[in-house]
């Protein structure tokens, strides 16, 4: 059995199961997504199959074997950035390297490759607290794949990044999985997880609410939407039709559909009423909307249920914000 | 083996993290200059006065008492030049006033005694009364007195008295060494020993204020973590104890005279065997509080918590320094031999035990078994507090939080 598998994994802190039963494999190589809001046990699976922490009950292999601190070498880039502030970037990179098994002499040399990769080359021999917090993270990326792990864990590994950082990492990611690696990784960007992610894991308070293959799960969901662009005003149609409309902007319009045929009938109605009709999409339900539908209305994060989309989002950001201090704070106790 | 590599990993990244610390280099060098500064104070203070004669101290014996011989005084202290004189008061006090002498003396015959006055500008500045000099001018008086007895040799002999002294112990142990040495040792085993092990906690907690523990935890293992730390840290301590040490000897050496130095240490008693002993319970004791600090530094997870977190058992090295410090009042007591048992205090001790020659193989080798069972449960409470209170990021932890997350998996 090649790959990593969890099977029927829990957790227990004083009390409070933070995870589960939680099953997951990962057997080829790709990206793996692990969704969930605040509390909702990320992290404590991540730290669970690093063998950071140990489970109370269930099985976590690599290949076939129990996996083991000692044992495995992965690459981890932690959802709590850290470096050290005072020590040179080389000299804690090259630490962390011979730290993973590796020499001297190799690990410079690959820490001065990723480094070119990362634009990072001129902050090799500055202390850490000279660089800025992206430059930071990056360090930290880097300190996840210099020894060349076949499984690379990547706990939130955009958040804090600007768009042009944001798509070297994913470049480099990107290149990880096609030089055969394991990534496993948890974001709350759900655009991000859809851009990279072949299978899915949705966590709601320890326990699996959601999980597969991506596109099997999108498929499995009927249409949700409409997206319709005319050069005027519609609402005289759509009223009747009793649909909820998301967003209307200059004769755009966004509105709720529970089955195909609304659409259709409404676009029936367009064109016998010789409506100039520049685009009008029917659309499956985005990652985003499938998150809220599975873990959105019962979440303790999200008590408030959303109306629209946009609202949503909203809670949806709210919850990114706070992720750092709450899931620690939970999962620690 | 692996596991010794990443353990030197460890030790040699502490090590040249710390001594590259601005902090360190500079409390490095200020201890070093005041070293060298220290050793320079007799010299120092020679130069000032300036050289042989420092002090001119006026004698007056207007009816000659002393017979003229008032200037063998001047073979008694080359600190002091007396210098016999007819001045009046007034005269004497314009001398002392202008700097042209430091003191004088009036001598005046009463009809049964001689009675000596000391003139100084203030009594208040007299560092107590010149006894060495009415011994000296007593002795002076006595000679000439007898000179003018006509006394023959063997009448002369029986004057002077000629006391054989012995000292004699009801007690079968004799104790050696030399309380000087003693002391410094003693003294410098406890700073080395308390301020190298009190780093451990603070590197640890570092680590985690930095947030660098999940990054390092997954790199390598908790034990590997504190052995190499507390390694590291130690042997920065010793490279240190060790550069002061030579700098000290090299400026005895060339600052010091020679006699002074001798009478003040007399090292005839520190032993190669001595020196090995003083090295190994500097490092066992080291280590026992170094693991000791390990076990507080992961408790804590802000740097304004490890001062409170680290309170016990800074009391707990006090306890075991003033334990072995005053027992060594009496070291053939019963306290000082249990104290030179006890892990917290044996380092501070035992030690001086040796030196005294008080303890033979059989004492030395239960004393540092003693110390080494006590390091080695330090260090398993220290690495399984560690292991599962790494990630913990909330408040201190109180000691029943700490046997909670000893006894867990």
């Amino acid at each position: 059995m090649t790959g990593l598998v969890l099977d029927q994994v829990s957790k227990t802190f004083a009390g409070k199961k933070v995870v589960d039963k939680v099953s997951l494999k990962l057997d080829k190589p790709g990206v793996y997504g692990l969704l969930g809001t605040n509390g909702a046990g990320k992290t404590t699976t991540i730290r669970m199959l690093l063998g950071i922490i140990n489970k109370d009950s269930g099985e976590i292999t690599w290949n076939g074997q129990a996996v083991n601190r000692k044992d495995v070498n992965f690459g981890y880039l932690p959802e709590e950035r850290g470096v050290y502030p005072k020590t040179k970037i080389l000299d804690q990179l090259i630490y962390f390297a011979e730290l993973k098994g590796m020499n001297k002499v190799d690990a410079e040399k690959s820490i001065r490759k990723w480094a070119k990769r990362l634009k990072v080359e001129e902050y090799l021999e500055m202390p850490a607290e000279k660089l800025s917090k992206g430059n930071q993270q990056k360090i930290q990326f880097m300190t996840a794949i210099i020894h060349d792990p076949d499984l690379v864990v990547l706990d939130e590994p955009f958040s804090g990044l600007d768009p042009v950082n944001t798509t070297i990492l994913k470049d480099i990611i990107i290149n990880l999985v096609k030089a055969g690696k394991y990534v496993i990784m948890s974001a709350h960007q759900m655009a991000t997880i859809e851009e990279f992610c072949s299978d899915i894991l949705i966590l709601n308070k320890g326990k699996t609410v959601l999980q597969g293959n991506l596109k099997d799960i999108k498929a499995a969901y009927p249409a949700n939407r409409v997206e319709i662009d005319v050069d005027e005003d519609i609402n005289k149609y759509i009223s009747p039709a009793k649909l909820t409309i998301l967003n209307e902007k200059n004769h755009q319009y966004t509105l709720r559909i529970s089955n195909e045929a609304e659409a259709e009938n409404l676009l029936k109605q367009l064109v016998e009423n010789h409506i100039k009709i520049n685009r009008f999409e029917i659309l499956k339900p985005t990652l985003n909307d499938i998150f809220i539908e599975k873990v959105g209305a019962t979440s303790e994060a999200n008590i408030a249920t959303p109306n629209t989309l946009d609202e949503a989002d909203a809670i949806q950001n709210d919850a990114a914000d706070n992720q750092t201090v709450e899931e620690t704070g939970a999962e620690n106790e | 083996m692996n596991n010794f590599k990443d353990i030197w990993t460890v030790a040699k990244f502490t090590m040249k993290d710390m001594v590259s610390r601005k902090s360190f280099r500079i409390s490095t060098i200020i201890i070093l200059v005041l070293i060298v500064i220290g050793f320079n104070i007799p010299n120092f203070i020679n130069s000032i006065n300036g050289g042989d004669f420092s002090e001119t101290i006026l004698i007056s014996d207007p009816e000659n008492v002393f017979d003229d011989q008032l200037e063998t005084l001047n073979t008694l202290d080359p600190n002091y030049k007396y210098e016999p004189t007819d001045d009046s008061f007034d005269e004497i006090k314009s001398k002392l006033e202008s700097g042209d002498a430091s003191s004088a003396i009036t001598i005046d015959k009463t009809s049964d005694n001689v009675k000596i006055t000391y003139i100084t500008e203030n009594t208040a500045m007299l560092n107590g009364f010149p006894t060495g000099l009415m011994d000296a001018l007593s002795a002076l008086y006595t000679n000439i007195q007898i000179q003018k007895l006509g006394l023959t040799e063997q009448q002369l002999a029986s004057l002077v008295p000629n006391f054989e002294f012995e000292l004699r112990q009801t007690e079968d142990q004799t104790i050696g060494g030399n309380i000087g040495v003693m002391l410094i040792l003693s003294c410098i085993l406890f700073f080395a020993i308390y301020f190298c092990a009190f780093q451990v906690s603070s590197s640890i907690t570092t680590e985690k204020t930095s947030k660098i523990m999940e990054t390092l935890v997954t790199s390598t293992s908790p034990r590997t973590i504190i052995l190499g730390k507390t390694i590291g840290i130690g042997l920065v301590g010793l490279g240190q104890v060790l550069l002061f040490a030579i700098t000290a000897i090299i400026c005895a050496k060339l600052c010091l005279d020679q006699e002074i130095l001798n009478a003040l240490l007399d090292l005839s008693n520190f032993t190669p065997y001595l020196a090995i002993i003083t090295i190994v319970y500097f490092i066992l004791g080291y280590f026992a509080y170094a693991l000791l600090y390990a076990l507080t530094g992961s408790t804590v997870s802000k740097p304004e918590d490890i001062q409170s977190a680290n309170t016990p058992v800074v009391i707990l090295t006090m306890v075991g320094f003033y334990l072995s410090y005053f027992t060594l009042t009496n070291p053939t007591g019963d306290l000082n031999i249990f104290a030179s048992l006890l892990p917290i205090s044996s380092p501070f001790c035992m030690p001086l035990r040796v030196m005294m020659g008080l303890a033979n193989g059989w004492d030395v080798a239960l004393s540092i078994a003693i110390l080494l069972i006590f390091c080695f449960i330090v260090a398993h409470i220290a690495i399984k507090v560690y292991s599962n209170a790494i990630l913990n990021y909330g408040s201190r932890m109180t000691i029943k939080d700490i046997i909670r997350t000893y006894k867990q998996k």
